[in-house]
């Protein structure tokens, strides 16, 4: 072989074995805010907010209120926004795209719990006016339209109250509403000098699951709980915490929402073109076989192909992106206690008042000298 | 017959493509336009909002003005703002409320008004204190009490009715502002405005 011709035959068989280059795999952090944030830069657009909110709360579990307020604020629209019609929510109610087209703002429930922990945060904030705003804004999206339903958050009227007290003015017709939702449970009277008010949650909340013949509907499941209560212990003084507002409840009791006649609409088109290609098809299969019914058997294939395309394409599919970090209940408790380093002790209890040891918490707060001091406590 | 199939066909193939419209249609896209702040813009809503914002400064200045403890002062009266309490739904920047009822009342009244900083009153009283204690210069200068006291107090208050169904959501706001005397508690003068509004979501969201 010419020196030439075989060397560049070598190359040529060299080249060929050049190792793939190397992808490092990505490093991850430990810092669930960083990687939530991370998450939401790769998120479409469509799917930002409901990220926003995850990692939202997971920067007020880990006491980083700066970074939870910013990405509620994105996340959450200004109060008394009218939701608009864009090309996404045109392409939701459209047969041939699924709900989740959408850009995800939420079901009321979890418009609601953006708005309670962005009071929370205004409160953390000293601005007791604007967290009061939150939670009644927040009650506002409870819209049941089953009657003893419709506001019957019972902490959002409770808090409401409770900032009306601390601001001077009359909490009475808020606890006044609040204990009509609440029922049985018993729910403190104010004490406007309580200045350590601790918002606790506990369990994991609801999931959205597609339900119906098509998935054209909405069932909710997951939300447990196994703590059904808690105590605070500050100072020598036990406040009991029992689970007031029920996720699971709220998120059940919304009743039908206007969409859902437009996923039953798409559904019944989806069933009657897939009933239709079926039955047309195969005996238009059969017919193109004689001669003399080759005519009408392609005509009933091709009527069962495109209804068989039309079924097939038609997206009834109810949107199920949830707000998977939400708890199963909200509770409360306030208490009086002097400025400065204060230990907390926070026990939770089941439904048959054992203590669960394992979640038993202890912190040390800063009492602030004026003003409220927010603790935020998650069993989870 | 053939022409039965060559429907079929064109039929399935407008379906398959109708699935294909762009989420990127830039006809749903709406340019950056430039607004005065007293314009209601496309993204309205409930809430209070700029346009009130400016409305209502201006309205509550030239209502104040036009009062005759203020139009017949004798020198300029002192005036402090007080926060604005607000008792709505709506969580606001009350700062910035408060600054645009100074900035009308300043710019209506031509300097018939003197406003007190009573706000910043940590900041001055630090100052003081730096300049007393030989820190910084100046102390010579400084008297034992410099700190005006007010003529007026301007009060403003928020409160609202809100209600949302499935025919929509409305939020009717009263705002009110009190001028007060604080040597005898008289309401020396009161002005108000009202704002209701109506809205819906898409029927996407309800």
């Amino acid at each position: 072989m010419n020196p030439a011709r075989a060397i560049c035959v070598l190359a040529l068989t060299l080249a060929a074995c050049q190792a793939p280059p190397i992808r490092r795999a990505p490093e991850y952090s430990s810092d669930l805010v960083v990687e939530g944030k991370r998450l939401i830069a790769q998120a479409p657009a469509k799917d930002k907010n409901l990220w926003r909110l995850r990692v939202a709360l997971i920067a007020l579990k880990e006491d980083r209120r700066k970074e939870a307020r910013e990405l509620l604020d994105q996340a959450l629209p200004p109060a008394g926004t009218v939701l608009s019609g864009d090309a996404t929510t045109k392409r939701a109610r459209s047969l041939f795209s699924p709900e989740e087209t959408k850009i995800f703002y939420g079901e009321p429930y979890e418009r609601a719990m953006g708005w309670f922990y962005r009071g929370m945060i205004y409160w953390m904030d000293g601005e007791p006016d604007n967290a009061r705003a939150c939670f009644r804004t927040a009650q506002l999206f409870d819209t049941a339209p089953k009657s003893g339903h419709r506001g019957d958050w019972i902490l959002m009227d409770y808090l409401d109250g409770l900032a009306s007290a601390k601001l001077g003015s009359d909490g009475g017709a808020a606890l006044e509403r609040a204990r009509t939702s609440a029922g049985d449970i018993k729910l403190a009277d104010y004490d406007a000098s309580a200045n350590v008010l601790v918002f606790l949650q506990y369990g994991y909340g609801p999931l959205k699951k597609s339900g119906g013949d098509v998935g054209e509907g909405i069932v909710y499941a997951g939300g447990y709980s196994l703590t059904q209560s808690a105590v605070v212990r500050a100072a020598g003084r036990d406040m009991a915490a029992p689970a007031l507002d029920d996720l699971t409840f709220q998120a059940t009791t919304r009743g039908m929402r206007q969409m859902d006649w437009v996923l039953a609409r798409k559904a019944r088109v989806k069933k009657t073109a897939d009933i239709i290609g079926e039955i047309s098809l195969i005996p238009g299969i059969i017919l193109t076989q004689p001669e003399g019914t080759r005519d009408v058997g392609l005509a009933l294939v091709g009527a069962g192909l495109v209804a068989k395309a039309v079924g097939g394409s038609t997206q009834p599919r109810s949107d199920t992106r949830t707000w998977n970090n939400l708890p199963q209940y909200l509770a409360f408790a306030s208490m009086r206690l002097p400025p400065g380093k204060q230990l907390v002790e926070v026990d939770f209890f089941d439904e048959h008042d054992n203590l669960i040891s394992a979640l038993s918490r202890k912190l040390t707060i800063n009492v602030k000298p004026k003003g409220d001091t927010i603790v935020f406590v998650a069993d989870k | 017959m053939k022409n039965i199939v060559s429907i079929s066909t064109f039929g399935l193939c407008a379906i398959l493509f109708s699935g294909c419209a762009s989420i990127n249609d830039p006809s749903y896209g709406v340019q950056v336009t430039e607004m005065r702040a007293d314009e209601r813009g496309f993204v309205a809503g409930l809430g209070i909002e700029s346009q009130d914002m400016v409305t209502i400064a201006e309205k509550m200045a030239r209502g104040m003005l036009s009062e005759e403890a203020i139009a017949n002062a004798e020198g300029k009266p002192n005036i402090v703002i007080e926060p604005i309490i607000n008792e709505t739904r709506f969580p606001i920047a009350k700062d910035i409320f408060l600054t645009r009822i100074r900035v009308a009342l300043n710019s209506n009244a031509k300097g018939k008004m003197n406003f007190l900083a009573r706000d910043r009153i940590d900041v001055l009283e630090k100052e003081r204190n730096l300049k007393l204690s030989g820190q910084v210069t100046g102390g010579e200068k400084v008297q034992a009490n410099e700190f005006k006291g007010a003529d007026f107090i301007l009060t403003g208050k928020f409160q609202g009715i809100s209600g949302r169904g499935k025919a929509g959501a409305s939020d009717y706001v009263l705002y009110t502002f009190q001028l007060l005397n604080p040597r005898t508690s008289d309401i020396v003068w009161e002005g108000f405005h009202e704002i209701k509004k109506q809205g819906r979501d898409d029927i996407s969201y309800r």
